[in-house]
């Protein structure tokens, strides 16, 4: 890097930090990269019955999640800015605000799940779905159970600056909160392109 | 005399708790041995078995397995993180000017989450194996296969995340950590290799991941994309595996690139031919290798269109290769050379290289592929370009730079002895299954018609052959460790910021941060010579 | 409090784009539909990564790699179709015709 001598030591961990958190965001997106190849390959494949099986979807939870975690992405940015501004009360209240919208999505997202398993619409067994439709709700459990499990780190991770700043040096760094902001931001950008995928398909027909 | 890394600590728990790139670098060093020659013990008794035509050695069943074993194995457990993880944690900060890669203890994470992968595959090894070959296809793994199909793919999986944080490591380093006026076309070609292949690996590995997530799931719950009867497509499953599987023969082929390109110019006492295009072909490598992976799939019912495309781009990624083998034929060019075990290995990788690149090209054209697929003559390219390519490379770098690692030379002589050994081993071994493939015996079979005996039985007079030449390196470099003569900072007069280090190195490298003024390889014209 | 108004701005603007985004699809649009979801769906994804993730201000390096990975993705996408859109598939008599698809 054309390290300038004035730059401090930390600022340069913290963009080391910062690089490496977008390459392994960068690993992440490829991680999801079959899931939505699968779902090109369905939705060409099954035009129709993707488009009724979305309809089987519950776009009110799920257009209140993502409500739910757009306004936790705003708080989030917040609260990075905050502790890079020397707020950190503010910053720790706001971290904790988000990992409660983080948290109910998880809730709101485990009543779907359970409607889901209610109505029967399964991937496989006894469920009234045909192929198609068992292959959309594939990877709808797929796409939504493996972002909930980045969901879940990224609350915990919250919960601990949200804790800890102010009390372990870590968690009290703006440069880590600001790393850690990256990965909550990135979930939130998943789910902005899952949402329409899975819940708005076929609605107008 | 300042303590060397070596030094720092002789405990057990010194080595297992360590940050220090070097150290980590050992640590896999002695994994990845050991799991090449488990690796190679399945292959031997593939050879044993291949000896006579009819399946008496072991059971078909046990073939599929043992095949299965080797590959998977030689890929993940060896092939993959040979270079990078060992020469590459090694030397790359170094090489830089830097004291350690940007995140040490994700570096330690890296090899302890290898080392559960391997410990994972070699349980479902002992509980039995997996017979779907090391390419998982669908449906037989999904359906069909008896065997630990999901243990395997576990460790796999695991295995595939030590790679990832590895390739993150490296391309973070090289963005924030070189010298002061280390500028990017004064960095080592061995740095350009491995930052590639670092690109590679981070991109890539993670598709794999999902895809055997999702093979997983189809077979546990029986559900999924890969069934027909289901809706789905089995070529979905190839097109996602192979997306990985391409590009990581790159991860396989790049490092060893680089080696090269640091022992050539050594040992020619001639800067290296044209730097910046093998730079910008390195690039090129990884780039394209990204976009040929659909010539796997020629024969598998992959539209026409789709092959012609891809067999396209096949035949344009062989150009930067073929650039790099012109700039190191034309790097010797009036060069001073010296035949030193490392240089023997450098030139047998780049031979041995061009043939089985050259063969490549054959496999990618679509008329051909469709005779040649699923043969011997597929066989051979690969290990060709795996084993005579990047082995040697490998072998080629341990030598190189062992003065370095270890503070001590090895014995010349049998270097040299064993790098002949192993080159003529290796194409006794490997050039009749050319032969074999034009004839049309088929892999993955364990008897064969009568007619390809003797073509085999020399395939495996020449793995007996390979087996003794890698087994003396193993024998020599160890005892080295106690009685070899101990090496001076830079035994070779080799140009390049590790060799300004003692040898071994310090715990930091680098008493001082250095400050670079010149270009890689500033090799002095044919006055000077190494030892 | 300057970042206040901004981030929160932007989050009433994301807002703004789920409720675009959701009421349109109720809109018989045929294929639009589908476009102009993913064309929303991006447009918030790029408000996210600019604002919050600070993309805008970022070093060159940083937004090169979110660049390469969008890119790694779309390639990886766009090849594989090649084969998909490009395939004559007739279903084999004895298959369930709901099965096959095209």
């Amino acid at each position: 890097m054309n390290g300038a001598g004035a730059v401090s030591a930390a600022s340069l961990a913290g963009r080391r930090a910062a690089l490496g958190m977008w390459v392994f965001l960068a690993t992440e997106l490829m991680f999801f990269g079959p899931l939505f190849f699968g779902y090109g390959y369905g939705r060409l494949a099954f035009p129709d019955a993707f488009a009724a099986a979305s309809r089987h979807t519950e776009v009110l939870l799920g257009g209140i999640n993502t409500a739910v975690l757009l306004v936790s992405s705003a708080l989030m940015a917040c609260a990075v800015d905050a502790l890079e501004a020397g707020k950190a009360r503010a910053s720790r209240r706001l971290l904790l605000a988000t990992a409660t919208l983080g948290a109910a999505f998880l809730a709101i997202k485990g009543i779907e799940y359970a409607h889901d398993i209610e109505r029967g619409l399964l991937p496989g067994g006894a469920s009234p779905l045909d192929s198609g439709g068992r292959i959309f709700f594939l990877l709808y459990y797929a796409m939504t159970g493996v972002h909930a499990v980045h969901l879940l780190i990224g609350v915990g991770v919250a919960l601990a600056f949200g804790f800890g700043g102010g009390r372990v040096a870590a968690l009290s760094e703006p440069g880590h909160l600001r790393v850690a902001g990256l990965y909550w931001h990135f979930v939130d950008a998943i789910w902005i392109f899952l949402y329409p995928i899975l819940y708005l398909v076929g609605r107008s027909g | 005399m300042p303590t060397s890394y070596l030094e720092e600590g002789y405990t057990l728990t010194s080595w297992l708790t360590t940050r220090d790139h070097k150290r980590i670098a050992l640590l896999y060093l002695v994994a990845i041995t050991a799991f090449f020659f488990i690796g190679g013990a399945a292959a031997t008794i593939i050879r044993i078995e291949l000896s006579t035509p009819a399946p008496d050695v072991v059971t078909p069943d046990t073939y599929n397995r043992l095949f299965t074993a080797h590959g998977v194995i030689m890929v993940w457990l060896f092939l993959i993180p040979s270079i990078p993880a060992t020469l590459g944690n090694f030397l790359m900060p170094m090489m830089i000017g830097a004291r350690d890669l940007a995140f040490p203890r994700l570096n330690l994470a890296s090899w302890y989450i290898y080392v559960a992968g391997g410990a994972m595959i070699l349980v479902a090894l002992l509980l039995g194996g997996v017979d779907t070959g090391w390419t998982f296809y669908t449906p037989y793994s999904t359906l069909f296969s008896n065997s630990h199909v999901v243990l395997s793919l576990a460790g796999v999986f695991i295995v595939g995340f030590s790679s990832i944080l590895t390739g993150l490591n490296f391309i973070v380093t090289v963005h924030t950590l070189r010298a002061p006026g280390m500028t990017w076309f004064r960095l080592p070609l061995f740095v350009w290799a491995n930052y590639a292949t670092a690109l590679i690996l981070v991109l890539a590995t993670p598709v794999l991941a999902m895809t055997l997530t999702l093979v997983a799931i189809e077979r546990i719950f029986h559900v999924g994309i890969f069934d027909p009867a289901m809706g789905g497509d089995p070529l979905l499953f190839q097109h996602f595996f192979w997306f990985y599987s391409h590009p990581a023969v790159y991860i396989m082929i790049l490092p060893a690139m680089g080696v090269a390109s640091e022992i050539i110019p050594c040992f020619a006492r001639k800067r290296v031919f044209g730097y910046r295009f093998m730079a910008y072909a390195i690039l090129g490598i990884a780039v394209v290798g990204f976009l040929v992976w659909g010539h796997h799939m020629f024969v598998s019912g992959q539209s026409v269109y789709a092959s012609l495309v891809f067999s396209l781009l096949s035949f344009i990624v062989a150009i930067p290769s073929a650039i790099k083998v012109f700039n190191w034929t034309a790097t010797l060019y009036k060069g001073s050379i010296t035949l030193s075990a490392p240089m023997l290995y450098a030139l047998g990788f780049v031979g041995l290289f061009t043939l089985g690149g050259l063969t490549g090209l054959y496999l990618a054209s679509l008329a051909l592929d469709v005779n040649l697929t699923d043969t011997y003559f597929v066989v051979a390219h690969f290990h060709y370009i795996m084993v005579g390519g990047s082995v040697m490379a490998y072998l080629g770098g341990i030598h190189f730079w062992w003065p370095k690692i270890s503070g001590r030379m090895y014995p010349e002589v049998w270097g040299r002895a064993a790098a002949v050994l192993i080159f003529f081993g290796f194409n006794l071994t490997f050039f009749p299954q050319y032969l074999l493939g034009l004839h049309g015996m088929p892999r993955r079979y364990a008897s064969y018609p009568d007619e390809f005996t003797l073509l085999n039985v020399l395939s495996s007079a020449g793995a007996s052959i390979l087996a003794v030449g890698y087994l003396l390196p193993l024998g020599y470099l160890g005892w080295s460790i106690f009685r070899g003569e101990r090496a001076a900072p830079n035994p070779w007069h080799a140009t390049g910021l590790e060799w300004q280090t003692a040898s071994p190195p310090v715990k930091d490298n680098f008493e001082l941060t250095p400050t670079v003024d010149r270009g890689p390889y500033d090799y002095a014209p044919a006055t000077e010579e190494p030892q | 409090m300057n970042f206040y108004r901004r981030n929160l701005g932007i989050g009433a603007l994301l807002l703004l784009l789920l409720a675009l985004t959701t009421a349109s699809a109720y809109v018989p649009m045929g294929a639009w539909n589908g476009i102009a979801n993913l064309a929303i769906a991006a447009a918030k994804a790029g408000l996210v990564a600019f604002f919050f993730m600070h993309l805008r201000e970022a070093a060159a390096i940083v937004r090169l790699a979110a660049g390469v990975a969008l890119l790694m993705l779309a390639i990886f996408l766009t090849l594989s179709s090649v084969d998909y859109l490009t395939r004559h598939s007739t279903a084999a008599p004895w298959q369930n015709p709901a099965v096959h698809g095209r």
